[in-house]
């Protein structure tokens, strides 16, 4: 993910939407030889990772096989993880589905229906050993359908935090920001660091109208203590004093200040990073590896109203296969063991996907080789406790979300007005309209 | 035959029976008779992308073929390098959509981008482009008919190299300048070809999707969203199959009409073909 930017600059967004794009191809389609299913006898992992990730599965793949020889994997790369749910899809149809896959979160609801796809449910339960609640929360969620059944194990989970330039801050006479960050204070800064005439602005935000214009304002709506959903379900919540807070926040700062740059999703805002035309970023350890060497950035919690909430973008190992279960199940959990992991972390700057990994002495060496992950590994434990909905409805809902956020930056509509209008369209969609 | 069949027939007649269809792609769907149909015509948005995609196809569809006819009797004289200018104006076609749409998207960023860096030199009001809802259908015009306008160009010019060097000859004996030489002789004889680029870029523009995918993702808040965006969204982003396969139908039938129309009123006002 690191050594991809654009794969991962914007995750989720492009999951919701391409990561699922030409699965009709696949499912109808009946032919795709493209699975693998047993080669030798060893059961196969698909993962889409590249470069030093791609280097650090296979080389875990080695060690397990040496070890374990009568249970062996074929670790191989079963094209780009964006592709990864079309190909899975696929490769039932085929018959030939492989023992894991990685696979984005946003595609649990649509593989836990499938028969292929084992319930892992009972297997973690009844295995202390594996220590499920030691993964960190929103790791745990991630793999996790609203009815309680585990489909996955975590493979990565990720999450967003601020990202500044310290040069502009120290060109405008501000201070860094602290853990403890209001929204005012954080409002402040963005007009502060802005300066339309010279084309700079103090925060950038993705306007595509995609999950990824979705996801930050939800972790905005949680900051102010706020909900997308009633705790059963049923309807939306996002229309509350919460939510109309988060969107008074992006139309004072998008409308009233003009301190935000609106990124119309081709990742612009990087490049502007770079050259010092933004000041702040929400955004994940994927885009920290873009950042040319002459930036001096620090990293921050995320600025809070009732809470410090960030939004994490969980991916899990699923497990297919009956047939190879047991080898399967065996490995994973030996890959999200904690020594294995951070010896994955390490090599990668994947965020640990487990407290204990914190603990262990490997982990100093990892804030040593990325010290700016350090705060994103703190988000996980303490501000990332909340996730978005697994439910099959989430991408339409998203995108009656997004379509306000849109309005409201464009100064289209007014805060409230898109709030209304996004709530009837998401309890239309939740009462299956 | 065969390929014809699995290719084109089978597709054809799959979204007919998906278009009656509850489906989410991934598993077995529910006969819902006309349900989808009903919806369709319900759906503001639906009319509202029926509405972009008819008024991009006003407004592609002309621009092109006038700017084109110009061009390609620019292209038809006999200049030094001829080749390279031809090679400028058919480059942008064989340039690859994304390409084409990330240095439109650059060009047309409203905060810095060349355009709008022009336009401030000039003294002229910035745009919005892409991010304004009034102007992002527009500038998708703009890319596409810089994009397909080498290949009207290269049909009127093909068209004009056909015209015979006699009938021009003898409109200059006859006392005809250039330009009425042109107005007279070479124009009509082009109506073949314009009536060949009204219907193919008819189709392709009520078929417009790479553009607008890879620039506005049909924003802001729809104000681009086609009806093969709005297809798409349906079935890949919402996986309502069935509803997609109604939109595709619908639009199946549009082009049906709207090639017909066209082919019909072609033949009518055609001086070559009855030849």
């Amino acid at each position: 993910m690191r050594a991809t930017p654009q794969r991962a600059g914007r995750r989720f967004g492009v999951r919701v939407t391409a990561g699922a794009a030409v699965l009709a191809l696949g499912t109808l389609a009946a032919c795709s030889g493209g699975g693998s299913g047993k080669s030798h006898g060893a059961v196969v992992m698909w993962h889409g990772y590249t470069d030093a990730e791609a280097k650090a599965i296979t080389q875990l793949g080695q060690e397990w096989n040496a070890a374990h020889p009568d249970q062996k994997v074929d670790v191989t790369f079963g094209g780009s993880n964006d592709d990864a749910l079309k190909k899975t899809l696929a490769s039932f149809v085929s018959g030939k589905a492989p023992g894991v896959a990685y696979e984005f979160g946003s595609s649990i609801t649509t593989l836990a229906k499938r028969n292929q796809t084992q319930d892992l449910t009972s297997l973690v339960k009844s295995t202390p050993s594996f220590q499920w609640n030691d993964f960190f929360p929103a790791a745990r969620q991630g793999a996790t359908t609203p009815d309680g059944k585990i489909y996955g194990v975590p493979a990565l989970v990720d999450n967003l935090a601020l990202v500044y330039n310290k040069k502009l801050f120290d060109a405008a006479g501000l201070s860094y920001p602290t853990p403890n960050w209001t929204w005012d204070d954080f409002r402040n800064a963005g007009r502060k660091l802005s300066a339309p005439s010279q084309h700079r602005y103090g925060w950038a935000y993705v306007n595509d109208g995609t999950e990824d214009t979705v996801w930050r304002y939800v972790a905005m709506l949680w900051q102010a203590g706020g909900d997308l959903l009633t705790p059963d379900g049923k309807k939306a919540a996002f229309d509350s004093p919460a939510g109309l807070a988060a969107m008074q926040l992006l139309h004072d700062m998008a409308v009233t200040d003009h301190s935000v740059y609106l990124d119309t999703g081709d990742g612009q805002y990087q490049n502007l990073f770079n050259s010092g035309k933004i000041g702040m970023l929400w955004t994940g350890p994927w885009d920290l590896s873009g950042i040319n060497k002459d930036i001096s950035y620090g990293a921050q919690f995320l600025p809070g109203k009732v809470n410090h909430a960030t939004i994490a973008g969980p991916d899990n190992y699923m497990l297919f296969n009956k047939g190879d279960r047991d080898t399967a199940w065996a490995f994973v959990q030996w890959l999200d063991s904690a020594q294995t992991h951070l010896k994955f972390a390490l090599a990668t700057g994947d965020l640990p996907l487990r407290q204990s990994e914190t603990q262990l002495p490997g982990y100093q060496d990892f804030l040593k080789r990325y010290p700016a992950n350090k705060v994103f590994v703190d988000n996980l434990s303490k501000n990332a406790t909340k996730s978005r909905p697994n439910i099959p409805e989430y991408p339409k809902i998203s995108q009656a979300i997004g379509l306000a956020v849109q309005a409201v930056l464009l100064g289209k509509t007014q805060p409230q007005a898109a709030l209304d209008q996004a709530r009837q369209q998401v309890d239309q969609i939740l009462a299956g309209a | 035959m065969v390929l014809i069949a699995v290719f084109g027939l089978v597709p054809v007649v799959w979204s007919l029976l998906l278009s009656f269809q509850q489906t989410d792609l991934t598993s077995a769907g529910t006969w819902s008779g006309a349900a989808n149909y009903q919806q369709m015509v319900h759906d503001p948005v639906f009319w509202q992308a029926a509405r972009q995609t008819l008024l991009y196809c006003v407004l592609f569809v002309p621009i092109t073929m006038a700017l084109a006819v110009p061009i390609a009797v620019l292209l038809n004289q006999k200049v030094r390098g001829m080749t390279f200018y031809r090679m400028a104006v058919f480059a942008p076609l064989v340039t690859s959509t994304v390409a084409t749409g990330v240095i439109f998207s650059w060009l047309f960023n409203p905060q810095i981008g060349l355009v709008n860096a022009g336009l401030d030199k000039l003294g002229l009001p910035q745009q919005g482009f892409f991010q304004s809802t009034g102007e992002a259908l527009p500038a998708v015009v703009a890319m596409t008919v810089w994009g397909w306008l080498g290949f009207a160009v290269i049909i009127y010019l093909s068209a004009l190299q056909n015209v015979p060097r006699e009938l021009m000859e003898a409109a200059e004996l006859d006392g005809c300048g250039r330009v009425k030489a042109f107005r007279k002789v070479e124009l009509p004889l082009l109506a073949p070809a314009s009536s060949f680029l009204l219907v193919w870029l008819t189709i392709n523009a009520l078929q417009l999707f790479d553009e607008v995918y890879v620039t506005t993702k049909g924003g802001p808040l729809h104000a681009s969203t086609v009806l093969v965006y709005y297809l798409y969204q349906q079935a890949f982003v919402n996986f309502n199959g069935g509803y997609a396969a109604a939109i595709g139908c619908a639009l199946f039938v549009v082009i049906l009409i709207v090639t017909a129309i066209q082919l019909w009123l072609g033949r009518r006002t055609s001086h070559y073909e009855a030849g």
